[in-house]
Formats: structure tokens, sequence, C-alpha cells
């Protein structure tokens, strides 16, 4: 896509999500689905830094958005603090979780990188589940969503509002995720997936960039969850759990993964699925889970990359940007890397 | 203090012991295909189904031992053959994923056929009971629970060492296309080792589900301490997921008695001093697997 049409589709897609509350009651949707899905493409894109752009299997994201959404939740529920200062508190908890578990993240690469990043997720899991007198345990904790602004100029936000505050924080979260993977930093990312060997060779402390894309990954992963927290009012250990990293990595390969519109394809048809799915059958699991394994198995480049690799056979002519989609046969080796 | 140390020592070492069986089903798996199986507790669960039901029929303990994790692994090497291997060519990721689908699809199911709450499944009468060792009595079925894995972890030392086609395994985990070469069928050999691993599963889930307890999610409960097992013991060793399951049952019984709130952050925090002392693992060679 050139520079202009892509801002073009950008524009187009704002303008269409600003009238989301407009549109929402005509299709019988409720306003905060969609605050959700604005909410749940940041972590998507999460998962999406490191995954589709770097090749590291993250799948323990969950572990930054629970900080985040138990950041929100402890210091409005212990602080008293207003809606921007919980998001900030939930980003910092999240950052500071990726800074704690990144030095032992570093130390692998490929599929045991995985494995290290589901283990290590999953202590937070244990600790807000065991914490009961301060995180109330299994049963979450419920807290009351604080008002924007200072205390003698504050908004009360209700969910049209809301839906506003995600609106903006995913526009600019959109704006800064594009810079960064069209930055040397993400150009340098993308070599690292595609061989990290030679990267090194180059001269690049390639534990540095990761060390990098982590804390950009997790401080994305916090602030979603400190809006999820803040959305449903809620925090509760599973969002802790691994299989919420899974699900985050589900949708961005059901949307396509190394693709920024991916995520938010992806966000948007799980959580609208899931709306409506569960609503229709209580079996919404096993309906996940099939998708899950279709999608490895048949659509492995997912909605977007399937979409831009068609326009792409068409248009080859065009300005190419090679590396945007995933190419799911292409020699990448990420499962044994250095 | 000092009197309840013993038993839980051994209590510790029965818990490592199915940490250590599991992990190694785990390891065989990803050793050969790179494959991380996410449904491998699924199929401890199906396979602690499956002994129940058997046992609700009026067969016996020891044929439902015997038979629930056979009908797992055909379960198993049927998954292999058509989900799993269309993978091995992706990079390894993929059928991580694909195995997670799996293991959601499961436990679903579980939940659909045996019902949402945890049914009771309780040890035959014979190994019901406690017997007296002098300085502290312990549970007889969790002797006997010992005795099977020890069992089962020196069998399968003595296929992977002393046997042909153990040897056949073993070398095509170094190079596959050699073994292949040499004229082994290298996909039998893949679904012989899938199914291995999950025999082994499936042993320790209907060992679990008569003293751990049986519901929908009970294998995955073991699933996370044998990741752990494995980064522990060392990724392409499976003498390290032996000592690192027997470490973290240790560890974690040892915390229960201590500070029982640390309970399940322990193995976490071993976790993190093995990687900050020996990143590839107590006995993981470096190279494998990155």
């Amino acid at each position: 896509m050139t520079q202009g049409r892509e801002i073009a589709v950008f524009a187009i897609a704002l303008v269409v999500l600003a009238f989301g509350p407009l549109i929402c009651p005509l299709i019988q949707l409720d306003i905060t689905i969609l605050s959700e899905v604005l909410v749940t493409t940041l972590a998507v894109l999460s998962v999406n830094l490191l995954l589709g752009y770097t090749g590291l299997p993250a799948f323990g994201n969950a572990a930054y958005f629970g900080l985040g959404a138990y950041g929100a939740a402890l210091s409005v529920t212990y602080l008293h603090v207003n809606f921007e200062f919980a998001v900030l508190v939930g980003a910092a908890a999240a950052v500071a979780g990726g800074l704690l578990l990144g030095p032992f993240l570093l130390r692998r690469r490929g599929i045991y990188f995985g494995l290290l990043s589901i283990a290590f997720g999953q202590v937070f899991y244990f600790i807000a589940y065991r914490y009961t007198d301060v995180t109330g345990g299994e049963d979450g904790m419920n807290f009351p969503r604080p008002s924007l602004g200072p205390g003698f100029a504050h908004i009360s936000i209700k969910e049209v509002q809301f839906y506003y505050i995600a609106l903006i924080v995913f526009a600019v979260a959109m704006v800064a995720f594009r810079a960064v993977v069209r930055s040397p930093f993400g150009r340098t990312l993308v070599a690292i997936r595609q061989n990290e060997v030679r990267v090194r060779y180059l001269g690049l402390d390639t534990d540095r960039f990761i060390f990098v894309a982590l804390l950009i990954s997790a401080l994305m992963a916090g602030v979603s969850g400190a809006l999820f927290g803040l959305l449903i009012n809620f925090a509760y250990p599973l969002i802790l759990d691994w299989h919420q990293s899974g699900n985050f990595v589900l949708m961005m390969i059901l949307g396509g993964a190394g693709t920024i519109w991916g995520s938010l394809v992806g966000a948007l048809i799980y959580v609208i699925g899931k709306d409506i799915i569960s609503t229709i059958t209580p079996l919404w699991q096993i309906f996940l889970g099939a998708v899950f394994v279709a999608c490895v198995l048949g659509f492995p480049r997912g909605i977007v990359g399937s979409i831009g690799a068609l326009v792409r056979r068409r248009a080859v002519s065009e300005d190419v940007s090679a590396n945007e989609a995933f190419d799911a046969n292409a020699p990448i080796e990420v499962g044994r890397g250095v | 203090m000092l009197h309840d140390l013993a038993p839980q020592l051994f209590n510790g070492l029965v818990l490592g012991a199915f940490y250590a069986i599991v992990a190694l089903g785990l390891s065989l798996i990803m050793n050969l295909t790179g494959t991380i199986n996410m449904a491998h507790g699924s199929f401890m669960t199906l396979a602690g189904y499956l002994a129940y039901s058997l046992v609700l029929r009026g067969t016996s303990f020891w044929f439902a031992l015997l038979a629930a994790p056979l009908i797992a692994v055909m379960v198993g090497v049927a998954v292999e053959r058509t989900l799993v291997r269309p993978l091995y060519r992706r990079e390894p990721f993929y059928s991580l994923l694909m195995t997670f689908g799996l293991s959601l699809i499961a436990e679903e199911a579980f939940r659909l056929i045996w019902g949402a709450n945890g049914v009771p499944f309780s040890p035959p009468a014979a190994l019901a009971g406690t017997v007296s060792l002098g300085f502290m009595s312990f549970p007889v079925f969790r002797i006997f629970i010992a005795v099977v894995l020890i069992i089962a972890i020196a069998a399968l030392a003595f296929f992977l060492t002393r046997t042909r086609y153990g040897l056949r395994l073993r070398a095509a985990v170094q190079d596959t296309e050699m073994i292949a070469a040499l004229g082994t069928n290298t996909q039998v050999l893949y679904a012989v080792n899938f199914g291995l691993g999950i025999f082994l599963a499936g042993i320790a889930g209907v060992l679990a589900a008569a003293m751990l307890g049986l519901s929908s999610t009970s294998g995955n409960a073991l699933l996370m301490p044998a990741f752990v097992t494995v980064i522990i013991g060392g990724m392409g060793s499976l003498f390290g997921s032996v000592i690192g399951g027997l470490l973290i049952g240790l560890t974690i019984s040892m915390t229960t008695l201590f500070i029982p709130a640390a309970s399940e952050v322990s193995m976490y925090i071993l976790m993190a001093i093995v990687l900050m002392v020996r990143p590839r693992g107590l006995f993981g060679e470096e190279g494998i697997f990155g």
C-alpha cells in the first residue's frame, strides 16, 4: 500500500469508528462491545510486535495485560485515583513486569522463548489468586469507574465517553505502532525474525532490540489491560492466565501476523463473534478451539495477510513492501534460532 | 514440624514423579518434532475420564489403568496423523497454537460428556488405607503410584537405550533425514513417538485422577509444572526431565509445609534461579532449540 492510500484508509476507518455510537444501535450491538474491540486491539498489537514482526512466540502477554488491569483496579480501590492516573499505573505495572521478566526471557529463542513466557506469565496469575486480602483472590475485585480529569473539573465516564477515550487511545496507538515498525528499529526486528545470526554479524546487539520490543509490547498490553479493567470495572485472575495469552495470539493469527490492520480485524471478529455465539450456545469454547485449529491448518496468513498477498500478486509493479506479510512457508526457522 | 517432614518429603517425591512423567512425554514429542503439545494435559484428563467410565461399567481398576491410556494413545495417534503432521514443515509455533486449540475443544467436550463438576474416582479397596513404615505412616495408594511411575520411567529408559527402535528414535532426534535415508520410515517413527508420549500422559492421568481428583481441567493443572520441569531439567534431556520433576515436587512440598502461601510460586522462583545460573537448564544441551 502506498503511503497516501494508507493514510486515506486510516482516516476512513477512524471516521467510521467515530460514528460507532450511532451505528451500534442499528445493528443491535452494545457500545461496550465496540469499546472492547478497540481496547483488545492494543493487546493484539502487543503480541503482533513480538510474534508477527520479531518472530518470538509471545505466549505470555496476558501477564502484562493482567498487570495493567490489576494496576488500574488496585490504584482505584486503594488510592482513589482518577481515570487517567489509573491507566498510567496499569501501564507502569505492566512495564515493570516486562523489566522483571525480560532478562529471563531474553536468554532463549524459538519455542523455548514461548515456553518461558508461558511459565513466567503464570507467576502473576498465582500471585493474584493467592493474595486474597488485597486482590480478592479467585473472585476478583470490583471497583467503580473513576472520573476523568482533576477534582475541580472532572468528567464522569459513561459508556459513550469511554468509547471515545478508547478510540483516541486506539488511534494514537495505531499511529505509534506504524511508526515503530516502519522505523529502522522496526526493520531490525523484522530482520531478527528472518535471520538473527545475520543481524548479529552485522554488529547489532539483538538482545537489546528484543528487550526494547518486549517493553513496548508490555506497555501496549498494559494500557490495553488497564482500559479493559476500567471498561468492565472488574479485575480477575483469569485475565492473567495463559489461556488469555492464547486468545490474543489467535486474534493476531486470525487477522494476519505482521500486519497492522490484522490486529484490529482479529480483535473485531473475536470479540463480536464471542458476543454473538455465546448468546446462542454455551459451547463458545468449542467454536474458539475449532477456529484455532482451522486457522493454523488452513489459513496461516490470516485475513489481512491473505488479502495483502492477493493484492500484491495482482500489482507486483506497485510499491511492494515485501516483509509486510508474514509468509508461513518462508524458510524463517524461527524455532531453531541461535 | 519435623514429625511432618518425612511424609511431606515423600509426598513431594510422588508429586515430582508425576511432573517427571508428564514432562517426559512432552520432551519426547518436543525433541523429535519441535512440537510443544499444549493438549498434553487434555490427553491426561481423557485417560482419567475413560478409566472412570470403565470402572463405572464394572471393569477392574487394573484393567482401566492399562486400557484407558491405550485408548488415549489411539486418539492421540489419530490426532497426530491428521492434525499435527501437516504442521511439521512449518515453524514449531504453529503446532503449539493448534494443540492449544485442541485443548480448548477437549475441555469443553469433557464438560459436555462428563459434566461440569468433578467426578469421584477413588483407588480400589486393595490399595486403600495406610501402611506404617515405623517412623511414619503413608497411604498405600501413593506408594503404589510411586512404584508404577518408577516402572514406567525405567521401561522408557530401557526402550530408548536398549532396543533397536528406541535407538532409532534417539538417532532421529539427532538427524531425521539421515535416519530416513538409512531406511527407517520416519512417519511411523513420528506416530510411535507421539503415541509413547501420550501413553505416559495417560498412565499419569489415570493415577492423578485417583489421587488428586478428576475434572475437565485437572490435566491442565499438571501441565504447567511439567513445562517448568522441562525448562529446569533442560530441553532435549530426558534425564533432566526426571531430575527436574523430582526437584520441583520437593520444592513445592517443602514450601507447602513451611510457607504455604508461596507453594505455587516456589517452582517459578526455582526456575528463575536455574535460568540465571544455567540458561540451558540443568541437563540441557547447548544449541538445541536455541
